[in-house]
């Protein structure tokens, strides 16, 4: 039994947690780490706001407990990729159906779109300890359509993913603990249709006051991210992401104000974009969206608003 | 002393020909040309971080207010109910 015991620390114990500080770490009984592919949550969900051009409402109502029904209306101007440097804008509407069911061990997902897309999204508990999920796509434009599963498995102290997708995508990843706050993960996948293949490693370390997260692969992806929760309701996050085949590089920050009612997500970039994001709880399952986003550089201005009724 | 009065303008006109004055035309050109320059940049500076202020900080500082004046509400109704202001409990309705 290789129990080590750690040196004493060298900061004495802080008022708010002194048993934290003291224990020895048991290598033994490490926590579970997040997933492979969430080891970027806490900035993403910091950075990565839903920024909308134009209006959106989204209905959802719950039949009863486990099955709900939802609708949403987004209109607004969607960009065209263009080969020009102008950005081309075309207006557009869409109403979107859903039908949602829920259940501890469970979940099912299903989207149409008037324009035709449709998606399916299953999680399903095998066992205890695995879980597979299924994404299906389907869309009228050819090779659009996809398909993929993936199966989870969640260990004391590590998880481990195998991914099946169309095309003759395989991919696999593992994630270990290695102290209490760091865990390294890394991956492999290939896909057969491109014939390419990949490698990657990520490395993560959280305390329950910063999370800090790092990720390579073999195609040239860098990123780097970091967050750092100032209080219950405040924190601040900063990424940097670096491709090294076209050698660009990208670094934001951000905050995100999660307040009684009201989440505000504001975020600027080194392109030289702004964004904010604004979900104000007017009432009971009744919230109002506004999103600002400028561009600078492109001349490229989005404003959008938004209300979302029901849970 | 009236042999220079007598042929003033060729002194006015010398001294515009000089090479100190012509300098100076062309500093003083050069300098309005920088200036003018800089205050377009500075513009568009100020405009972008006008812009930039209006999105990323204005909604921060009515929402930091509204969530001021909630906190002060609450901590009223808690006084006012008799229950010590400092703890926010949540309140029978």
């Amino acid at each position: 039994m290789a129990t080590f015991i750690q040196p004493p620390p060298p900061p004495p114990p802080t008022a708010a947690n002194p048993e934290a500080v003291k224990k020895p770490v048991d290598y033994m009984d490490l926590p579970c780490p997040i997933p492979y592919e969430e080891i970027h949550r806490e900035a993403m969900m910091s950075l990565k706001a839903e920024n909308f051009e134009g209006m959106r409402i989204d209905f959802t109502k719950g039949l009863n407990q486990k099955f709900s029904l939802s609708h949403s209306i987004v209109m607004g101007p969607t960009e065209v990729p263009a080969q020009s440097a102008d950005i081309i804008k075309v207006p557009t509407a869409n109403y979107e159906f859903g039908a949602n069911f829920i259940d501890p061990k469970l979940m099912l997902f299903g989207r149409i779109l008037t324009d035709g897309r449709l998606s399916a999204r299953v999680k399903c508990d095998l066992s205890e300890n695995l879980t597979m999920k299924a994404n299906a796509q389907l869309t009228n434009e050819p090779h659009m359509s996809h398909g993929m599963f993936n199966f989870d498995y969640k260990g004391t102290d590590y998880r481990t993913q195998i991914q099946l997708g169309n095309g003759g995508l395989v991919g696999a990843s593992y994630i270990q603990s290695v102290t209490p706050n760091l865990s390294l993960g890394g991956e492999v996948f290939w896909a057969g249709q491109h014939r390419k293949s990949g490698l990657g490693y990520a490395a993560r370390y959280n305390t329950d006051k910063m999370v800090t997260s790092g990720q390579i692969a073999s195609t040239g992806m860098v990123a780097l991210s970091y967050v750092q929760k100032v209080s219950e309701k405040v924190s601040l996050a900063t990424d940097l992401m670096y491709n090294y085949m076209s050698r660009d590089a990208t670094a934001s920050f951000g905050y995100d104000y999660m307040l009684r009612q009201c989440r505000l997500r504001g975020k600027i970039d080194s392109n030289g974009c702004t964004s904010a994001l604004l979900e104000e709880r007017l009432n009971m399952g009744l919230n109002f969206i506004l999103s600002a986003e400028i561009d600078h550089k492109k001349k490229d201005y989005k404003f959008g608003f938004g209300l979302t009724v029901g849970e | 002393m009236a042999a220079k009065k007598s042929n003033n303008e060729g002194v006015l006109s010398r001294i515009s020909e000089s090479p100190i004055v012509y300098k100076g035309k062309r500093a003083a050109s050069d300098a309005g040309f920088v200036l003018k320059k800089l205050a377009k940049s500075t513009g568009k500076a100020a405009w972008i971080a006008g812009t930039t202020f209006l999105i990323l900080v204005v909604p921060l500082i009515i929402e930091m207010d509204r969530e001021a004046q909630l906190v002060e509400i609450e901590a009223q109704q808690a006084s006012l109910l008799g229950a010590p202001p400092a703890s926010s409990s949540p309140q029978l309705k």
